[in-house]
């Protein structure tokens, strides 16, 4: 038996390349395991495959391979390929953001994600195994009509950020005051307009030597430039757009941040809440999609009515309040302790096999 | 995942936010944060969102990466083979020939091609910055554009509507303020010698407080009237002369030969020289002020009057009923009498050395309240007498 990893497409730093090359080492103790994707970006062309060539490979055993599809856009190629297979399929899925938010910037763009839940649902008679990241995400595949949804919580390891060197210099600002940190590619369902708002009311009435770092990959140049509109507009010369940064500086800006905001409103898992939990950064967060599920209680989650203002109170609440920062970092680390590596490659493991046999 | 037990130490999150709602409730309350502020800054982004246009650029990169990503000329990837008979020797022989010519040419296609790629890379770079290709035509439309909208933003005090209300508004205004004004339809003539006697009656009674100016020359009389007190002065060798609104008696006294000007006493008061006077008389005049005028007066008195000068205000007593029964309201601009004690308090504050009251003009005897020899009923007569019938007028003396 061969288990093989199908991607819409791989690019070094997206969350759902980095679990899939997390699960192919897993897979490969048990055997040959490949990753194929449509798209490649060209740092990852030694180590993942182009999809077109996934028959050439030499299999006896077809019926008996498994494919494993990491969902999380459409591609009428790809899903055409997954249904016309004859191996068995599992279907991981990371979820798929709403089309709408992408409307105004990208309406193509919007239309893959439409295409791509209609895609997922296709495929769940065709699928033996559904994993999802979160009980979030396992709810919509359940509606989707599959059925066997198990969740397995999203592979992450910390240590290799924790552990990166602390170099002078690897923040490209030097800044005064304290800083509040998001780390998401800025896309509009992540609402980063609505943490600019929220930052005008907090350094314009409670906490003006505060700055906003804003660190990720700008995917939709129209949202990029709406936001950088809305910056100068009003006059927020403290709020800094990094742009994708490397390990080392994500690390030194996790080192600096005196609290990690995301007001996301829609995220299957969210990684960077980990993340921050790692750095003893405590998170302020909305009551969003897999948001609560990740974050647990170690943070403040506010309600989604919750606007702007309450934000930035909050926000400067954690700046002030010394005691509640210490306290939602104790509570990030023990929840952090939750998501321990190895029990969730354990788990993962132990799905696959339950239901492929070994 | 299993939730934890919650220790006691912990913080308790909901609490948390319901307070902070609270405070953005307050300082909304306070007005700390503006009305509308949270919907106003969506709506702003909305805006951007909806209005700008970013010029879509991809297309471009993607053509630029391809351009760079395409190998360089090189001979090697020209075939050398060639349908034509003759042996593969033979082709070899030529294109070997042939090669030193086409290394040539490439060359300098390679270095054509080179320059292109910077060209293309130099204008892409040009196109993402705005102020490399802005026609200075664009600009000037720009400008004027701006300027138009200025001129409109100040409009709406010019438009014809606007005109239109304001005029409305100040005919209501100038209706409002006619009938506030009094406007007599006799002559202040007619109504002094109605109501205030015959001049030589009159200039007796002034005769002592025309006295108090011996010394304190010149002396300005303001609200002069007939110009009694401006003979009694004349008679005295006190240099003096006088101001009257209406114009009719103030040309009346000048036609007697006094120094009488028509005009408001006030201001003609206060465009004297500082300390240029000896003393300054209003005769029957502050009850016709406002309280704001009373008080503007008496500090103007105390730059014009030099030291040891004197200023003397003669007028209704309020402290007397029978002045309000009988004499105060005859004359319809009389506005409000004021009050000897507040005169004198008004003086004394600003700073004048020494402030008297005269009491003058007691009501006719007959006029008052007869004892009828039974003290204690006397003695409450007495009291009714001073209260109804105190003296009808004061003249308040203050010297600089």
């Amino acid at each position: 038996m061969q288990i093989h990893q199908v991607l819409v497409s791989a690019a070094p730093g997206d969350a759902v390349t980095d679990a899939a090359f997390e699960l192919r080492r897993l897979l490969r103790r048990l055997g040959p395991s490949d990753l194929y994707a449509r798209y490649i970006h060209p740092e990852l062309e030694d180590e993942v495959e182009e999809l077109d060539h996934y028959g050439e490979r030499a299999s006896t055993t077809l019926e008996d391979d498994v494919l494993v599809f990491h969902a999380s856009i459409g591609e009428p190629a790809v899903f055409a390929f997954l249904r016309d297979r004859p191996e068995r399929l599992v279907v991981d899925y990371h979820n798929i953001s709403p089309a709408a938010p992408f409307y105004p910037y990208d309406p193509a763009f919007a239309g893959l994600l439409e295409a791509g839940r209609r895609e997922v649902a296709a495929l769940a008679s065709r699928a033996t195994l559904a994993l999802a990241d979160s009980a979030y995400n396992a709810a919509e595949l359940a509606a989707m009509g599959y059925a066997d949804v198990r969740v397995a919580p999203l592979i992450v390891d910390v240590e290799p950020l924790t552990a990166a060197p602390e170099l002078d210099g690897a923040l490209p600002e030097s800044l005064d005051g304290p800083v509040m940190l998001f780390v998401g590619q800025l896309l509009p369902h992540k609402r980063p307009d609505f943490l600019i708002q929220a930052f005008h009311v907090l350094s314009t009435y409670l906490l003006p030597e505060a700055h906003l770092v804003l660190v990720g990959a700008h995917r939709l140049p129209r949202y990029t430039q709406a936001l950088r509109f809305l910056l100068s507009e009003l006059n927020l010369r403290r709020v800094v757009l990094t742009g994708p940064v490397t390990d080392d500086e994500l690390a030194a800006w996790f080192r600096r941040a005196d609290l990690f905001c995301t007001a996301s409103e829609h995220e299957g898992f969210c990684v960077p809440l980990l993340e921050a939990m790692a750095f003893g950064v405590p998170i302020v967060a909305r009551h969003f999609a897999a948001v609560p599920e990740t974050l647990g209680d170690a943070g403040l989650l506010l309600p989604p009515d919750a606007g702007a203002t309450v934000t930035a109170e909050a926000m400067g609440r954690l700046v002030d309040d010394r005691r509640l920062h210490a306290g939602l970092a104790e509570r990030g680390r023990a929840r952090l302790a939750e998501f321990d590596p190895d029990a969730a490659r354990a788990t993962v493991l132990s799905h696959l096999m339950s239901v492929l046999g070994s | 995942m299993a939730e934890r037990p919650q220790d006691d130490d912990a913080p308790d999150v909901d609490a948390l936010i319901d307070q902070l709602r609270l405070t953005v409730e307050q300082r909304r309350s306070e007005g700390l944060y503006p009305a509308g502020l949270e919907d106003d800054l969506e709506a702003h982004f909305r805006r951007i969102v909806s209005h700008r246009v970013v010029p879509d650029t991809s297309a471009l990169d993607a053509s630029l990466q391809r351009l760079r990503s395409l190998p360089g000329l090189s001979p090697s990837r020209i075939p050398a083979e060639s349908g034509v008979p003759g042996g593969a020797a033979l082709h070899r022989a030529v294109a070997k020939v042939v090669s030193r010519q086409a290394q040539g040419i490439l060359e300098q296609v390679e270095e054509l091609a080179s320059a292109l790629r910077s060209v293309a890379d130099e204008l892409a770079r040009a196109l993402r910055q705005p102020n490399t290709h802005v026609h200075p035509d664009l600009v000037g439309q720009v400008d004027a554009l701006q300027e138009r909208m200025a001129a409109l933003e100040r409009q709406p005090l010019d438009s014809p509507a606007a005109v239109a209300e304001l005029g409305r508004r100040v005919e209501r205004l100038e209706v409002a303020e006619a009938l506030r004004q009094f406007r007599a339809p006799f002559s202040a003539a007619d109504f002094e010698a109605e109501f205030r006697g015959d001049a030589a009656a009159l200039k007796e009674r002034y005769r002592d407080l025309a006295a108090r100016f011996e010394g304190c020359a010149p002396v300005l009389d303001i609200g002069c009237g007939r110009g009694e007190l401006l003979e009694l002065l004349a008679e005295l060798g006190v240099e003096a002369s006088g101001v009257e609104l209406d114009p009719e008696l103030a040309a009346d006294a000048a036609g007697r030969g006094l120094a009488v000007g028509a005009g408001d006493g006030l201001a003609h008061l206060a465009s004297l020289a500082d300390g240029s006077l000896g003393g300054i008389a209003m005769i029957q005049v502050v009850e016709h002020l406002t309280p704001q005028q009373v008080v503007n007066l008496v500090g103007i008195a105390l730059d014009k009057v030099r030291p040891g000068g004197r200023v003397i205000i003669e007028t209704v007593n309020p402290q007397s009923l029978y002045v309000f029964a009988r004499a105060f309201y005859v004359d319809p601009t009389h506005d409000r009498p004021v009050h000897p004690a507040y005169l004198a308090f008004l003086f004394r504050q600003a700073g004048f050395a020494g402030v008297e009251i005269d009491w003058r003009s007691p009501p006719p005897q007959e006029e008052t309240l007869q004892l009828v020899g039974q003290p204690h009923l006397d003695a409450n007569i007495e009291r009714l007498n001073q209260l109804l019938f105190a003296p009808q007028d004061y003249a308040l003396i203050a010297t600089r």
